[in-house]
């Protein structure tokens, strides 16, 4: 049982002028045993800290960490049970592979025959059995990588912690590794604390995601509900490619007003935005539940914003469609035979089921 | 080819200033010493001689003192001091980078006060009466005073005490700058792969910093087998050769006897010690020290 809790926990750091920067505020949240949870979140959010303090690499300022059933605050990295994955790899430059892997199983002064048979095992399963006696630089960054997870397979600790693994490498390397990284948590049965600024490999891997901002948790959901259900205007623009737009609106006697447009709404979102009656709203809708006119996918028309092309991107398997309402510019998710062109007056056609409201204050979503 | 001239003009000017310096400086200087070597030394009327100069260098006990009075004191300061070296480095790895920097100045200090200002502090430190500073320190343990400069037992070893209390500062900032150089996630990795503290020092940054002992050897090793300021100042090769190294030694026949073939004969003979020792080390501790 390796489940791995945060109870309220914060991280401070003090800077050169003593000043206070909250890097992690107010952690709440359990990663279930053998989960695969994923941390996301732009650059600097606190992803790594948060990981850091599990590993027992960086001491919580505030708050109680357990793993398994052990409240860890004030234990070492090495009693903790856990393996790392660095960013940077970390391994040992002077080391071939081979002792590279089995650093650590000596340190735990392991029969030789026990560590040669888990290296050769580990080695095995990443395709690494060849590459045994050559030193870290002869290996390519792809190989590198497998080295460093294979590090920590050999220990086989209850938690498997990785730091943005695959930014190293290129795109196709990226989504080889992905795919190999969800086989190897099958075959493992182990928790994993995976940590990434990337959220198509948060939406691939994870079986539920931490999505972080400014040293805060946002949500943390499955990804179907991330996508579905985003508690708050930035889940809503970082999960999803492109990113939801948002278009500014004025809710009215059942009714919302836009630049150039106004909707009467169905009964069940009356019934939600009662509250909102004579207010401002911000109204969200993902670039593919946007449509174009020649292909409305039995859409009715009457949710239809008309606005001139503005730049029309062809990615083969979609066309990517930008026009402004307002300030604000949307993006449709168009198909790939639709006849937008630069210029062009066109009307665009909303699938309102999946349309949604965020309060301009708090920026949470009203719940429809 | 004049229009390939013309493209690289201004590349092999500047090339031109390095070069010429080189030959006149240096070149020319290594060559007419060679020369030299195999002449009775006149400044109007050389006289070619063969092997004369050798012949006589080979045969003399002194040089052969010489030679072991050198080797002595380079097999007995140089590891000892990059052992102090690596120690002082390490020590001072450890305090924030406020104090980094201050022991970094207070370390380089000695290496800017000049040679001769340093024998003069020494002096102070070896006088031989009772008031000395080394031998009134000594008398607080009840030990006779000792004549350091001045007896054949101590004379040598007096020496490589100035270098082992001399300038670190150099080596330090080196070890300093490697050890910065190396990634903190190692440590971080390290820990977490249940490493000790003596593991994480013998198995990651020892040998991540062997480049760098390697070059402090490679360079100590050479600078030792010229030592010659200390000398000079202090014992003046004395008393009884004991601290005459080969370098004093060139000084000597050159500059007081005036026989400057047999001193070139005799640099040569330093200078071909110095290249094959510092092959030796090489090819002896360089295995796979580039990461
Ligand atoms: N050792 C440290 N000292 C001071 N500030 C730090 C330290 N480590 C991280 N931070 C700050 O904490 C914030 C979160 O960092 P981090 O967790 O590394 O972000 P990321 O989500 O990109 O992994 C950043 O603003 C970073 O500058
Ligand atoms: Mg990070």
């Amino acid at each position: 049982m390796a489940r791995v809790v945060f109870k309220n926990v914060e991280k401070e750091f003090v800077d050169g002028n003593k000043e206070t920067f909250i890097a992690v505020k107010e952690s709440n949240f359990t990663i279930e045993d053998k989960e695969f949870v994923v941390f996301v979140g732009p650059s600097g959010c606190g992803k790594t800290t948060s990981l850091r303090m599990i590993a027992g690499l960086e001491k919580q300022t505030r708050g109680d960490i357990m793993i398994g059933d052990r409240v860890v605050n004030k234990l070492h990295p090495k009693d903790r049970d856990i393996a790392m994955v660095f960013q940077d790899y970390a391994l040992y430059p002077h080391m071939t592979i081979r002792e590279n892997l089995s650093f650590g199983l000596k340190n735990l002064k392991q029969p030789k025959d026990v560590i040669a048979k888990k290296v050769k095992d580990a080695s095995e399963v990443l395709g690494l059995d060849h590459l045994l006696d050559r030193k870290p630089k002869e290996l390519s960054g792809g190989q590198r990588q497998r080295v460093a997870v294979g590090r920590a397979i050999v220990r086989d600790p209850q938690v498997f912690l990785f730091d943005e693994p695959l930014s190293n490498l290129d795109a196709k390397l990226r989504v080889q590794m992905r795919v190999e990284l969800a086989e190897l948590h099958k075959r493992l049965e182990a928790t994993i604390v995976y940590v990434t600024h990337d959220q198509i490999e948060a939406m691939t891997l994870g079986q539920r995601i931490v999505v972080m901002n400014k040293g805060q948790i946002q949500q943390v959901a499955s990804p179907t509900d991330l996508y579905q259900k985003p508690e708050n205007m930035f889940v809503a623009g970082f999960i999803g490619s492109p990113p939801m737009n948002f278009i500014d609106v004025t809710y009215e006697n059942g009714k919302v007003m836009m630049e150039g447009a106004q909707f009467v709404l169905p009964e069940h979102s009356v019934q939600a935005l009662r509250a909102y009656e004579g207010k401002k709203l911000v109204l969200g809708i993902r670039p593919e539940h946007l449509f174009g006119e020649d292909i409305t996918m039995g859409v009715p028309d009457t949710y239809s914003l008309t606005s001139t092309v503005q730049v029309v991107e062809q990615l083969g398997s979609e066309n990517l469609v930008y026009f402004r309402v307002g300030e604000r510019m949307i993006t449709a998710k168009l198909h790939p035979d639709s006849d937008a062109r630069v210029g062009q007056l066109k009307k665009f056609l909303l699938d309102m089921s999946k349309v949604h409201f965020f309060d301009v204050k708090t920026e949470k979503r009203t719940s429809i | 080819m004049v229009q390939k001239l013309r493209d690289h003009m201004w590349a092999y000017i500047f090339i031109l200033v390095p070069v010429l310096l080189f030959l006149v400086f240096t070149l020319y200087p290594i060559i007419s010493a060679f020369m030299m070597s195999f002449q009775r030394y006149h400044v109007l009327n050389p006289e070619w001689i063969g092997f004369d100069n050798y012949k006589t260098m080979f045969a003399d006990s002194v040089f052969y003192k010489s030679l072991w009075n050198t080797f002595l004191f380079t097999v007995c300061t140089v590891p000892v001091n990059i052992a102090i070296t690596f120690m002082l480095a390490y020590f001072i790895f450890q305090l924030r980078t406020k104090w980094q920097t201050f022991f970094k100045a207070v370390m380089y200090l000695p290496a800017v006060a000049s040679g001769v200002t340093i024998s003069l502090v020494w002096f102070a430190m070896f006088d031989p009466t009772k008031d000395g500073m080394i031998n009134s320190f000594l008398g607080f343990f009840g030990m006779e005073p000792v004549m350091w400069l001045s007896q054949t037992s101590t004379a040598l070893f007096s020496l490589m005490l100035m270098t082992y209390l001399g300038s670190h500062g150099a080596g330090i900032i080196l070890y300093l700058a490697a050890m910065g150089g190396i990634p903190k996630s190692l440590y971080e990795a390290a820990d977490i792969d249940h490493a000790s503290g003596w593991a994480k020092f013998s198995k990651i940054t020892w040998p991540l910093l062997k480049p760098t002992t390697l070059y402090l050897l490679v360079t100590g090793v050479i600078i030792s087998f010229q030592v010659f300021i200390s000398v000079y100042m202090m014992t003046q090769g004395g008393p009884d050769f004991a601290t005459t190294t080969i370098a004093y030694l060139i000084y000597q026949t050159a500059f007081m006897f005036y026989e400057f073939g047999l001193a070139s004969a005799q640099s040569f003979v330093l200078t071909a010690i110095i290249v094959v020792v510092s092959i030796i080390q090489f090819k002896m501790f360089s295995t796979d020290v580039e990461y």
